[in-house]
């Protein structure tokens, strides 16, 4: 089922938590809302399950306007971070819930929810716990105890709020893997909230970053990742190096390094801000033409196939962080205090007057 | 010999220092304010002969009061759950004007001298006082009847249930309910199906807290019952009867009769919190 947000606004007393939101997504999607803390993204969630109501706008369910449902009538499946399940019920019972508690005509019999209930507890994989109360289950079995409570009455769309929040960083893996294979293989529309980009680049068809209430960017993780479309996501999306330049002449100047101006740059004089992220940064013993910056190798960190550089440029006394392959930095072998050039491989330019960080 | 064997150890290892000192103090002083106190009753007792005990506790009169106690305490109780749950529910979740001065209200009944509470009920509930008397043309009788003692009670043992569910409530994650409602249940559903379930052993504790206060109360229900033995006499007025008899032998019966049923009915009611709390627990 497609969804479709149109036009919403909510404001909590003078806080504008949500402004003027428009957003689709198509039947099937695996939607991630990515955006810092207090961006709106959980309110968005909450208004498209009706937990929350906008002040503003409407939510569009196939078509249909969905904004004075009740969240009983939406058949919106609610993954919560803490879990929320019904700490007196066994397992079984917080499946079977969603089932049980529907009309007596509506109501599948016995039989059916039985049935049913196994068959979401082999989908977890979490058979031989349904007689366990949640008390008794680690976190990540909570999690996929609260999926399948959520699939149990196939809802039309799939929402979790921060699903793996709440879990520890190795079980916090498995399951977005579990999830995404999960996804494909019953393609149900569904969104996610999550404040790692870690996570919604992993797991969805598409992402959409928000700020202060705001859509910056909505699009698959290739491209949000690589044509970050300002400053905001750019930093957002991992870790970055910021340096001050200027145009000048037809070339952005930053430092010693002279390089061609980007396509959305004009030549105009200008002072510009340019992101390079840690792995564009090429390192070479020896300087070749003018486009090196030379710099001191500060700190090291050879853990683990990325080898982590930390250089202080000569020239302004700035820190750049490069990341390289252990490969490379064997072959380059390098020492601490050691002198180095390095230049961006690629980089994005912003003229600081359009945004603020 | 075998070199394995242990000296019998009472004491568990733990890193909180201060086992022995803590857990003999407790003792101590439960056997001082509890125990002796209690066991003297049965040994009082226990010097009349089994034939003459019986006798005393088998008489109509006794167990006519004991009926009056139980039934008008288990009542009294049973209408504190309801209203108690209610009042709880509207401290917690809603907020309006005054709602601490209704929160500090509650323990009123708790600081009153209980004669007093008996003496304004009575006033209140008399066929000539201010209710008693719209209540007369509905052929309803309250003072020096069986319901003035409900009514006594219900109002001595009101904070209790308000104040073991208050807690439960306020601690009570919002997101279990709004979980059932994206589930399909109404509010009706979620609130028998997931919030009374919740809060089940603290109904539990309040139930038995005000059934237990209700049993043992004396002072206003002497104004409010009339004391007609057979009809408003309840088992404590019964006792101290007999006491001021002289006849302590016999009120000291009747004491370790009610004790001995009390506390089967209060261990009975802590099998259920135990089963209760028991799924919350991990293992």
């Amino acid at each position: 089922m497609s969804i479709e947000i149109r036009n919403v606004n909510k404001t909590f007393n003078s806080f504008k938590a949500l402004d003027n939101i428009n957003l689709k997504i198509n039947t099937g999607e695996l939607v991630a809302l990515l955006g810092p803390s207090g961006s709106g993204k959980t309110t968005l969630l909450r208004i498209i399950a009706g937990l929350e109501y906008s002040d503003e706008g409407s939510i569009i369910f196939d078509g249909e306007d969905n904004t004075e449902k009740s969240t009983q009538d939406r058949k919106v499946g609610f993954v919560f971070q803490h879990y929320a399940l019904f700490k007196h019920m066994t397992v079984f019972e917080n499946i079977a819930f969603g089932l049980k508690v529907r009309p007596s005509k509506l109501r599948p019999s016995k039989e059916a929810i039985n049935e049913k209930v196994n068959e979401l507890l082999s989908l977890v994989k979490m058979k031989e716990l349904a007689r366990r109360y949640p008390a008794q289950l680690s976190g990540g079995q909570r999690q996929r105890i609260a999926l399948a409570r959520a699939l149990a009455v196939e809802p039309r769309v799939l929402l979790l709020d921060e699903p793996f929040g709440a879990l520890d960083a190795k079980v916090r893996k498995d399951l977005r893997r579990w999830l995404r294979k999960l996804h494909d293989e019953h393609p149900i529309t569904s969104v996610f909230v999550t404040h790692d980009q870690e996570e919604a680049l992993d797991v969805a068809d598409k992402i959409v970053i928000l700020n202060q209430g705001k859509i910056e960017q909505i699009g698959s993780p290739e491209e949000v990742y690589d044509n970050p479309i300002n400053p905001f996501v750019y930093n957002f999306l991992g870790n970055v190096n910021l340096f001050h330049g200027r145009v000048h002449n037809g070339k952005v100047e930053i430092g010693t390094l002279r390089l061609d101006v980007p396509k959305n740059v004009g030549t105009h004089n200008k002072n510009i801000i340019s992101y390079i992220r840690p792995h564009d940064i090429e390192i070479s013993l020896e300087a070749v033409g003018e486009d090196f910056i030379e710099a001191e190798v500060i700190f090291i960190r050879a853990v683990g196939p990325i080898v982590n550089l930390e250089l202080k440029r000569s020239d302004s006394g700035g820190y750049v962080e490069a990341e390289i392959s252990r490969e490379v930095y064997r072959t380059l072998s390098l020492q601490e205090k050691q002198k180095v050039y390095f230049r961006p491989r690629d980089f994005k330019v912003f003229i600081p007057e359009d945004y603020s960080i | 010999m075998k070199l394995t064997d242990k000296p019998l150890k009472i004491k568990q290892q733990s890193v909180i220092p201060g086992f022995g000192i803590t857990m003999g103090f407790s003792l101590l002083y439960l056997s001082l304010m509890v125990f002796i106190p209690v066991s003297m009753v049965f040994f009082n007792s226990s010097k009349m002969g089994w034939k003459q005990f019986w006798d005393i506790v088998s008489s109509e009169r006794v167990l006519a009061s004991l009926k009056v106690s139980f039934t008008t305490s288990f009542l009294a109780a049973a209408v504190n759950v309801v209203f108690g749950v209610l009042f709880a529910w509207v401290l917690v979740r809603y907020s309006f004007p005054g709602r601490k001065i209704i929160d500090g209200l509650i323990d009123l009944p708790f600081a009153l001298p209980t004669a007093v509470a008996g003496i304004s009920l009575t006033t209140l509930y008399a066929e000539n006082g201010w209710i008693g008397k719209l209540l007369v043309p509905l052929g309803i009788k309250v003072s020096y009847t069986p319901l003035g003692i409900i009514i006594a009670l219900i109002f001595i043992s009101f904070p209790f249930v308000v104040r073991t569910v208050q807690p439960v409530l306020e601690s009570m994650d919002i997101e279990v309910e709004e979980a059932a409602i994206c589930l399909g249940a109404s509010r009706f559903q979620t609130f028998y199906k997931i919030i009374i379930p919740t809060l089940l052993p603290a109904i539990i504790t309040g139930f038995a807290l005000a059934f237990a206060r209700s049993l043992g109360e004396y002072g206003s229900v002497v104004f409010i019952s009339g004391n007609m033995p057979m009809f408003t006499e309840i088992t404590p007025l019964l006792i101290s009867t007999k006491l001021e008899q002289y006849d302590y032998a016999g009120a000291t019966a009747i004491a370790a009769v009610m004790m001995v049923i009390s506390f089967t009915m209060l261990l009975f009611i802590n099998i259920i919190q135990w089963w209760a709390g028991d799924r919350d627990k991990p293992n």
